[in-house]
Formats: C-alpha cells, structure tokens, sequence
C-alpha cells in the first residue's frame, strides 16, 4: 500500500483513513454482487472522477499506476469467452466464427461483466489506497477500532523492511552472478536458485528483525498495556459529511439504473 | 573531580549468556560509572560491548539473554528488579543501523514513539518532541519523511528520539559505522553538544577516535571473554597500554599510535596526546627544545624506522605520478547513467592503470558503488563506455567476465552460496572445468594463504565477521582473476582485522593485481591507496594521488570528505606532503637527526633514512 500511495494535501488526503474505508467498501461489496457490465461501468466513471477531482491525483499518475492491471484484464476479457464453457451461452445469438471457435454474445457480455466488475472493485480501493499513508492506516485502527497496538506497530516496522529486503535481494543476486552462477533456465535451476538466495536473505532479514525490535524494545514498545497517542485518530465532520455523500451519490447511481432496468440481476438472484 | 561524582551505575561480577552460546558473552564483570562521566568503551569485536550496553537498560535480561550472575544498579535500582519502561527513562541507546531503529514514516511521529509507548500527555509530548528537534538542529525537518534523510540527519532523529524520554544515560553504540565522514562529523558534533549539556552520563562505543579524545574521561577496555581489561583515565591507559589494546586488535587514536612509535625512538612527548592539537602542541615544544638544546636520545637507523614502517616498504612500487600512465586495466570514458529520474552517474571518465590501488571515494550517494557495478556487469554499461583489460565489457560475457573481475560486497554473506568453506573456495574453480586435482590443490593453497584451512569444513555463515571477509576475498581470487573491486572491505571490523585485510590487499597489489577499493576511510586512502579518484553528485570530482587530493582543500570540502588525522597533525606542524605514520615519524626522526647530524657533520642514520622512501 506504501508503494501506491501519493503524499498530497488534498481533501481525501486530509479525510481519517478509516471514513474512507467506511465509505468505500460497502460500494465495493455491492459492486462485487453485480453480474451486468453497465453498473461497474458507471462505479468506474464514478471512482475515477473521485480521484482525479477531490483526491487531485493527476491524470498521468492515475493512469500510469492502472496501467498494469488494465492491460491485464484486457487480455482476459479477449480469452474469457474462448475459454469459457460453450454450452453455458449456446443459446445465446453467435458473433463470430472462427474455424472450430464460436464466440456467443453471452460469452462476451460475461467477460465483460467480470472484467469491468474487478476492475470497477479496483479503483474503488484506490480512492483509499491512493490517499492514504499507511501508517496512519494502522493508527487510526489500532485507536479507533481497538487494534491490537503491538501487532499494529509490529505492522508499521515491518513496512519498513520491505524496500530493504527489496534492496537486499538485488544485491545478492548480483552477487551470486558475479560468482559465475550457471545462467540457463529450467525449473530445477530456477529452485535451486531461489533456495541459495533464501539463505544470506534470511540471516539479513532476521538480523535486522533483531536490530529494529531491541531499538523499539528500549523506547519502551510493549512495556506497558497502555499507549497514549500524540496524534489522536477520530471522524470529525468532514469524514461524515463525507460517507454520507459517497454514499448518497452511489445510491443515486443505483437508483437510477435500477429505474431504467440497467442493473441486470444480482448474483444471488440471478438463475444459473 | 570525578572522585566526588556519586556512583551511577553499578555492576558487580557480571556473566551474561545468549541461549544456544557456548561462551558468555560477558564474564564476571566489574564497573563502576560515575555521574556525568564520559567512558569510552573499546574491545575486539565479539567482547561483549554491545551486550553491556544492552544490560544497562534492561533488555538484558528482560527481553534476550540471561543474567548468569551477578547484577546492575543503574541509580540504585537493579534491572532485574525494574521494568524496561522505568529504564528507558534512564538510558538510552543509539544503535549502529539508522534504518534498523525506526519504526514510525515520519520525523514526528518517530520521536513521539517513545512518548506514546510511556503514556505521556500530548500537551508533555509537544514539549518534549520540540525540545528534543532543538537540541539535535532539526526542527526544520519535523514533519519529513524519515526515507528522505541522509545517514546523519536519521541518526540525529534516532538520538532525538531518545533525547525525548530524558534519559540521563546515554550509550552510543557505534553511531557512526554506516555514515560517510560528513555523517560522522554530524553525529560527533551532535555528541560534543551533548556532553556540553552536562546532563549526560555517556558510554561511547566508536572506532573513529581521533576526533573524540577530548570528550573522552575514562577508557574502559573489554577482553575477548568479556571481561575488563583495562580501566583508567585515557593518558594514562594509551601511554601505558597501547601496546596491550592494539594486540586485542582494538582501534586506538592514530595520534596515540605516532606518539607510542616516536616513543620507541626514544622521543618522549609530555603530556602524552590524545589529540591533534596536543599532539601538534607537543611535537612543535619538542622541535623547539630541540633547536635550543641539541640533546640526543636513541641512536637512529633506518630499520628502526622500518621496523614501524612495516615491510610493505620493501614492496612499494616505482612511483607514478600520473594515472594515466601504462596500460590501462579499466578504461571509462563518458559514462552517465540514469535511474529513477536521477542522474546518478555524470560523464565518467577515468582509465585505471594495471597494478594499480586506486580508492574510490565520496559522500553516500555519490554514486561510487553504480560506478563499480558498471564494471562488472551488473549494470550494463552502453557500448564503447567501459574497457576492460582492452576490450569493450560488452563483447565479453558474463561467464568470462568472472574470470577477469573478482567483486567483493558490502556484506560477503550476500556471495555464499554453497555450505562449506572449501566448496566456496572450489566452486568458480569448477565452473571453469580443470581436473578435480588441480582444483583441490588451488583450493587448499587459497586456503592456507587466507588464514582459513582449518575452517574448510565449516559453513560460510558460522564464520566471524572477519573471516567472513577474507573467505568473501579468497573466493573472487579463485579464478586468478587480475582486477578485484571491493565494497568498504573494512566496515565494521575490529582493528587487527581490518589491517590483516588490507596487508592481503597490499600484497595482491604487490604481485601485480589492479584493485579497486570503495571505502570512506580516508586513513586508508593515505597509508594504501596509490590513486585516488572522489565522486560526488555522480561527477568523478578528482582522480590522483593521495597526496594530490590533499592539498586540495576546497575539493575535500565540496566532496564532504575529511583529511585523516595524521595529515591533519601534518598541516599544523608545517609539513603539508606528508600523509601516514610511517611518514610523520620519520620526518620527526629525520629533523632530529639533522639537528644532530650538523654539528657531527657526518650522519650515517641520517643519510640511510633519506633513502627509505615514503612508506605506501
């Protein structure tokens, strides 16, 4: 999540984490339920005009950061209805022949539905994740929600470690090829490889765990049930004022494709 | 004074133990800290430093290892009796690894850690986090982010961060060992406010003596079982023990060293210096005396003088005093690099001739290990950019490339990769493919000439810290490989280890090898290197000879690097070309001999010690 993040000032930015996990995951659950295309479509619209607008994450950035995923499902969305099982769309009117391969509108629409719908669930979670440091994440879990503060804490140190490690492990593979390491492929190699890294990776990683824990040991983490926060997490009126129109605004979204029976069915009453 | 200071700190027949150790780590140990009293802490690595400072706190026994006797009072309460929430506020720790101690994003919230951790108020927080920015010069840096600071200015969030609980013992525990110089210079400044303060009762682990001497009003010394060697006021245990602390393979100041040989030559220095500016006092008053009284001392000769000096005189090669002269082993021309939006590398070019020591110097992120790492094809270099050996490193391939260029990490677990010594030795051998025969014996013969035969059996990772090194060393000669890079080979070693590696290297060196050494060690650069080429902000600044580099001033002063001490006491006493020990000494010597050389008008010692050329 620190890999994403985008340090900013905006009024997402300013939002407590948690208003902002509050707001987006029941729109995120309800979008995972849907099985037309068109409902994602509109939460797409929707979650990207929340972050280029009040999360002022540029269009460049927001772009670049989607990309992969993008691509991704795009490539899915192509395959899906040649993988999928004929006999479930057979009945539906066909598109395209070719040779031995039929391509069935409900095949395409299905692919479609699930891409659009993973897709739509991932920008969603990018309002958040996009605009909020992680720590304050875990602050804000560990007083607001009751947290267990140690593993909290042992969380956000643990942050810490992951670009080292990242670092680490590129050295000791340049390391190791620099010893004249047999460079071909294979599975074997590739095991045996990973398993000769795992080795100075660890011994580093477990080094380090020591250092950091004898550091946070002797300020005092853990010598006491109690904390006390310098900062102190808690929804103020902006965070409700803000589900409160994230909300409305998703429902006025729901609404009005329910009216014009845009919506399709749900998955739970939809009929296989 | 000192003699009035009540008693803080109380430890009485000491013995600790990690579990799963055969030894203890420390034994039946015996000290007393006064109040306000400023100890330096020394020992060969493994003695048992860190492992003291961790039982004045109470992590020990609180949260690892085990009190097997005995027992500490610090301020009269006993840590086994205490909590580690009481002692945090008595003593607090700087550990070596800036990155390791932090567990909050922020300068902020990082010193609040603590505060939070013993339930302080907001209100006392905001107080003491200001406090505490003040005393360390950051509180312009209080809402960045700690990723964004150099080395020096973490450690100095790392010291606030302790500051901040009040603590009124402080233990520095090696605080500078990953800092390039300008970080050192931060910390020590930062050190010397401290103890301004008077607050403080501090313990100092450190290595880099020779700018803190003053500071220092006692100096205890730790054997290789963890128990106290010596203890006493730092005159006297330098005077009396040198000799003592460099066969425990310590680090003692380098002024303290050139006093104990001028020492052997019969030269006194009263009082004995502990720093430069008494040492620079000290040798003036003596050519002063001198000029009055022309008495003479210990008759002088040059092996006198090459006993000290060392044998890598005898080895010293014909003297370049161009870089750029003889073929040429590593040829950069006009290499830049780029990653991450920055320009790491700018316009490279430097040839580096065969047989040469060169020493690659400059601040943190200079861009000094990119450099290197185009060199060994890590990083791919662009066509026509880097010449090895004469031919282009992109037409030669890695496998081949191994054999030429041997690279030494930072850290040599990172290379291991299988679980013996001898196979470590063995496998660049094997790769190249002769008999099983000549393999042994080569691996033997490099085994026995890096002092590590008898751990053949053993796992690379069981290895102390030094052998560790020159087994790391040892498996990039396998291949006879003629250029060998090596990343700061004397981080984090103990003084007879450091010294045993860079002799090897002199000698590697001596028999033809052209090596590259990366190091912020500027002691080093004066005694080993022959050439020196600075980087800074991914520019290559200067490329020379040591003695070059150092009467540029204004360069030093723009790559953030410090002259080493010697040439610093060199430039007080006038004698601006002079670099190393050997040096100094022998010019002290020579300009005594003359004085008594003129009167006698002939002077044999005199004579055989202008020849002795300059120690390298």
């Amino acid at each position: 999540m620190q890999v994403i993040y985008q340090e900013g000032e905006s009024l997402l930015h300013r939002l407590n984490p948690l208003s902002k996990v509050v707001a987006v995951v029941p729109v995120l659950l309800f979008v995972a339920l849907t099985t037309d295309p068109w409902l994602p479509l509109a939460f797409i619209a929707l979650a990207s005009a929340v972050i280029v607008g009040p999360a002022r994450i540029t269009p460049g950035t927001f772009w670049r950061l989607q990309a992969p995923l993008t691509i991704s499902l795009l490539v899915f969305m192509i395959l899906y209805p040649f993988m999928v099982r004929a006999e479930l769309f057979d009945r539906t009117p066909v598109v395209l022949r070719l040779g031995p391969l039929v391509l069935y509108q409900g095949a395409v629409l299905a692919g479609m539905a699930a891409v659009l719908r993973v897709y739509a669930m991932f920008l969603l979670s990018l309002i958040f994740m996009l605009t909020t440091d992680i720590s304050d994440f875990i602050r804000a879990m560990v007083q607001q929600w009751r947290f267990p503060y140690r593993l909290g804490y042992g969380i956000l140190a643990a942050f810490h470690f992951m670009p080292l490690l990242q670092e680490e492990f590129r050295l000791i593979q340049a390391a190791h090829r620099i010893r004249g390491i047999e460079t071909h492929s294979g599975v074997r190699v590739h095991i045996e490889r990973l398993r000769r890294y795992a080795i100075p990776l660890l011994t580093s990683a477990i080094r380090r765990a020591e250092r950091t824990a004898l550091a946070m040991e002797s300020r005092a983490f853990g010598a006491l049930k109690q904390r006390s926060y310098f900062r102190r997490f808690c929804f103020s009126r902006a965070d409700y004022l803000f589900i409160l129109c994230f909300w409305l605004l998703c429902l006025l979204v729901i609404a009005l494709f329910w009216r014009y029976g845009w919506m399709g069915p749900l998955s739970f009453t939809k009929e296989l | 004074m000192s003699e009035t200071r009540t008693t803080l700190i109380e430890i009485e027949d000491l013995t600790v133990k990690y579990p799963g150790r055969r030894m203890s780590a420390l034994e039946h140990l015996q000290l007393q800290l006064r109040a306000g009293e400023t100890v330096l802490l020394l020992g060969p690595s493994g003695s048992g430093k860190s492992t003291l400072a961790l039982t004045l706190n109470g992590l020990i026994p609180h949260s690892i290892g085990k009190l097997q006797s005995g027992h500490v009072r610090v301020a009269g309460l006993d840590t086994r009796q205490t909590t580690v929430a009481t002692l945090a506020q008595r003593v607090g720790i700087l550990f070596q690894d800036p990155e390791a101690q932090f567990v909050m994003f922020t300068v902020e919230d990082e010193i609040a850690f603590g505060l939070e951790n013993l339930c302080f108020s907001p209100d006392e927080m905001e107080r003491r986090i200001s406090d505490s920015l003040r005393l360390v010069g950051l509180t312009e840096l209080r809402y960045r982010r700690v990723e964004q600071l150099s080395g020096g200015e973490k450690q100095r969030v790392a010291l606030a961060a302790l500051l901040a609980l009040e603590p009124e013992i402080l233990v520095f525990d090696e605080p500078t060992a990953n800092l390039d110089p300008q970080g050192t210079r931060e910390v020590f400044d930062l050190l010397r406010r401290c103890k301004e303060t008077g607050r403080y009762t501090i313990v100092l682990i450190e290595h880099r003596l020779d700018e803190l001497m003053d500071l220092v009003e006692r100096m205890v010394v730790l054997g290789k079982r963890g128990e106290v060697v010596i203890d006493g006021r730092p005159r006297e245990v330098l005077r009396a023990h040198l000799s003592t602390l460099q066969g425990l393979g310590v680090w003692v100041p380098q002024v303290a060293r050139l006093a104990h040989v001028l020492q052997q030559h019969g030269w006194s220095l009263e009082p004995f210096p502990l720093t430069l500016s008494e040492a620079a006092e000290a040798l003036k008053g003596r050519r002063a005396f001198r000029a009055g009284h022309q008495d003479s001392s210990a008759p002088l000769t040059s092996t006198a003088v090459h006993n000290d000096g060392q044998q890598r005189c005898s080895a010293s090669p014909p003297t370049r005093s161009e870089p750029d002269q003889g073929e040429a082993a590593i040829e950069v021309c006009s290499l830049s690099y780029r990653a991450a939006g920055r320009q790491v590398l700018q316009d490279i070019s430097l040839a580096i001739p065969r047989g040469a020591l060169l020493a690659l110097v400059g601040a943190n992120g200079a861009g000094k290990t990119t450099l290197a790492q185009h060199l060994i094809g890590v990083l791919q270099p662009p066509r026509g950019c880097v010449r090895l050996l004469g031919r282009d490193i992109t037409t030669i391939s890695a496998r081949e490339l191994t054999r030429h260029v041997g690279y030494v990490f930072q850290n040599p677990e990172h290379q291991f990769i299988t679980e013996a010594v001898e196979d470590e030795v063995a496998y660049g051998l094997r790769v190249m493919g002769p008999p099983a025969t000549e393999v042994q014996e080569r691996t033997r013969a490099l085994l026995e000439r890096f002092n590590l035969l008898s751990l053949a059996r053993a796992n690379p990772f069981t290895l102390s810290h030094g052998e560790k090194r020159r087994l790391s060393v040892a498996t990039m000669l396998a291949m006879g490989q003629e250029i060998l890079i090596l990343d700061e080979p004397t981080f984090g070693q103990d003084e007879y280890n450091a010294t045993a590696l860079l002799e090897l290297l002199w000698q590697l060196h001596s028999e033809g090898r052209t090596i590259v050494v990366i190091t912020h060690d500027m002691s080093l650069v004066a005694t080993y290197a022959q050439y020196v080429a600075v980087m800074n902000h991914g520019r290559l600044l200067f490329y020379g000879t040591p003695a070059a580099l150092f009467t540029h001033a204004e360069l030093l002063a723009e790559a953030r690097l410090m002259l080493p001490p010697l040439a610093q006491l060199a430039r007080r006493l006038g004698w601006s070309d002079l670099l190393t020990l050997e040096e100094l000494c022998e010019r002290c010597l020579q300009d005594s001999a003359r004085e008594l050389a003129e009167p006698l008008a002939a002077a044999d010692g005199a004579a055989s010690v202008e020849g002795g050329r300059p120690c390298k």
